[in-house]
């Protein structure tokens, strides 16, 4: 093989790699382990402005406790919406069309005064606040979200239900047009529309609310737009979405995913870590976006609000 | 060639994992891995049922051990995937929490017979144990429960997919027992 005349002769002082040159490559490389540390930072920024302006106007919660947030990429892009599909990563991009403007909510049944609420003026008139909840799925999966809504008992207050009025009934739209599932008649996965139900003095504590806005910026359709339920003691199931129905009865409500497997989700729905779902444990749940599960909590953490509701009661078979 | 494209075809799934995992925004990653493995496993597992069923039409049994295999690899991805990121190797927690539901224990029974057929199709072994192949059948059976129990609903492409499953599991019943010949 034949050599090249720079390879064949001795090294020369001139041809060592000059000290500042050498220097310089250190700081480059170092510039290099910087460039990947702050990409973080920037992705982290990015993520931020991922936000879509904030158009709500509401109280601020101050996290009292110091709760970790979930990103507005994660809380939109995984959801359980099953008149879209059974894919929770799919429900975004099948969401995209979805209408919710305007939107009439009906409030009736037991009640002095029934009422047909355009929601996006309700929005812009009753006073809002951020309420930054867990949110726990039965699948296993949480994730902590800071909503933006009113108190349900506010809206229980404007319709004056009679006393012979012990339970609330939600109804989410049947529109076979918008919702692919609900159009697939006899396949559809479940039966629509979709029902959840209340206890009246579930419905009136303080913690129940209605959303209406996440991140300061009204719901994405994905979760649950314009107005929807949050129960944070309870399954998700039980915060029903894009609410058209609001009914006060004396009875208790079929919920849908009772109804569906009565064996397997009640009507209670509440978070409990001792109580498993017969075919999966309840103990312990991954939080989006962490790697390692976490002990779940009783009532989802919200024992001391909640658990005077339910005492007496055998939570084992009021599941 | 062709054992090269097949090779390649039965490993797309774990590149379209990796892409979901780093690139494509898997919230849940764990529950991820437990999708794609799982449906990779179970469709493969039915493929090479599938040829057996169909070797006098289309010659194809020279492929069956390594798709069988890699219907195994995904069994095992989706089997490490429950006892190290899941049960977060804590055996305790896998046998209190989960070993005790029947959803878990088919699916670890099935993992069983896959690894003892897998260990078994080595060409020595394979001889001799031979015959003890056809629990692929219970295998079969134990994932299809396992799968439907995955779920909290079926949506209709799963209705679907069992529509196929058993379509295969009838005429492979028909055939073993001489009553239809294909």
């Amino acid at each position: 093989m034949q050599r090249t005349r720079y390879e064949n002769r001795p090294p020369r002082e001139a041809d060592v790699t000059d000290e500042r040159l050498f220097d310089e490559r250190r700081k480059f490389l170092k510039l290099g382990a910087a460039a990947l540390v702050s990409t973080a930072a920037v992705l982290e920024l990015a993520a931020k402005e991922k936000l879509p302006a904030a158009n709500l106007d509401y109280a601020k919660d101050p996290n009292a406790g110091g709760l970790e947030l979930n990103t507005y990429e994660q809380i939109t892009s995984y959801n359980n919406f099953y008149e879209f599909t059974t894919s929770k990563e799919g429900v975004k991009p099948l969401s995209k069309r979805f209408k919710s403007e305007p939107w009439k909510l009906t409030v009736d049944g037991l009640v002095e005064q029934p009422l047909e609420l355009d929601v996006w003026k309700l929005m812009k008139q009753i006073p809002l606040e951020e309420r930054i909840y867990r949110f726990r799925c039965v699948e296993g999966w949480s994730m902590v979200v800071p909503w933006i809504g009113f108190e349900l008992s506010r809206l229980i207050a404007m319709a004056r239900p009679l006393a012979s009025a012990k339970y609330v009934r939600f109804e989410t739209l049947y529109d076979p047009a918008q919702f692919p599932d609900q159009d697939r008649g006899l396949l559809a996965t479940l039966d629509y529309p979709y029902v959840e139900g209340l206890r009246m003095d579930e419905a009136m504590h303080p913690l129940t609310l209605m959303a209406v806005g996440l991140y300061g910026h009204t719901l994405p359709p994905q979760n649950g737009a314009p107005i929807r339920l949050v129960v944070p003691w309870k399954y998700g199931f039980k915060s029903i979405k894009t609410v058209v129905r609001i009914t006060f009865t004396d009875t208790q409500p079929r919920n849908t995913w009772n109804a569906y497997a009565p064996a397997e989700y009640g009507f209670y729905a509440n978070v409990n870590p001792g109580v498993d779902h017969p075919r999966w444990s309840q103990a312990r749940e991954r939080v989006l976006g962490h790697f390692f599960k976490q002990p779940t909590q009783l009532f989802n953490g919200y024992a001391k609000e909640v658990a005077h509701l339910y005492k007496g009661m055998d939570l084992r078979k009021h599941f | 060639m062709k054992r090269a494209l097949l090779f390649l075809l039965c490993l797309s799934p774990l590149f379209f994992l990796l892409y979901r995992l780093f690139a494509g925004g898997a919230e849940d990653p764990v529950k991820a891995i437990y999708s794609v493995t799982g449906y990779s496993a179970l469709t493969l597992l039915y493929a090479a049922t599938t040829i057996s069923l169909v070797r006098k039409k289309i010659r194809l049994l020279r492929y069956r051990r390594m798709v069988g295999l890699f219907a195994f690899f995904y069994a095992l991805l989706h089997f490490c995937n429950f006892l190290i990121l899941d049960m977060e190797l804590d055996p305790a927690a896998a046998f209190d929490e989960t070993l005790k539901k029947p959803f878990i224990y088919l699916g670890v029974t099935a993992f069983a017979i896959l690894l003892f057929m897998a260990v078994t199709s080595l060409p020595k072994l394979f001889a001799r144990f031979y015959k003890y192949h056809r629990l692929i059948y219970v295998a079969l059976l134990l994932v299809t429960v396992h799968f439907v129990m995955a779920q909290k609903a079926l949506a209709y492409w799963q209705w679907e997919i069992l529509a196929v499953m058993a379509l295969i599991g009838v005429l492979k019943v028909l055939q073993r027992t001489g009553l239809a010949k294909f």
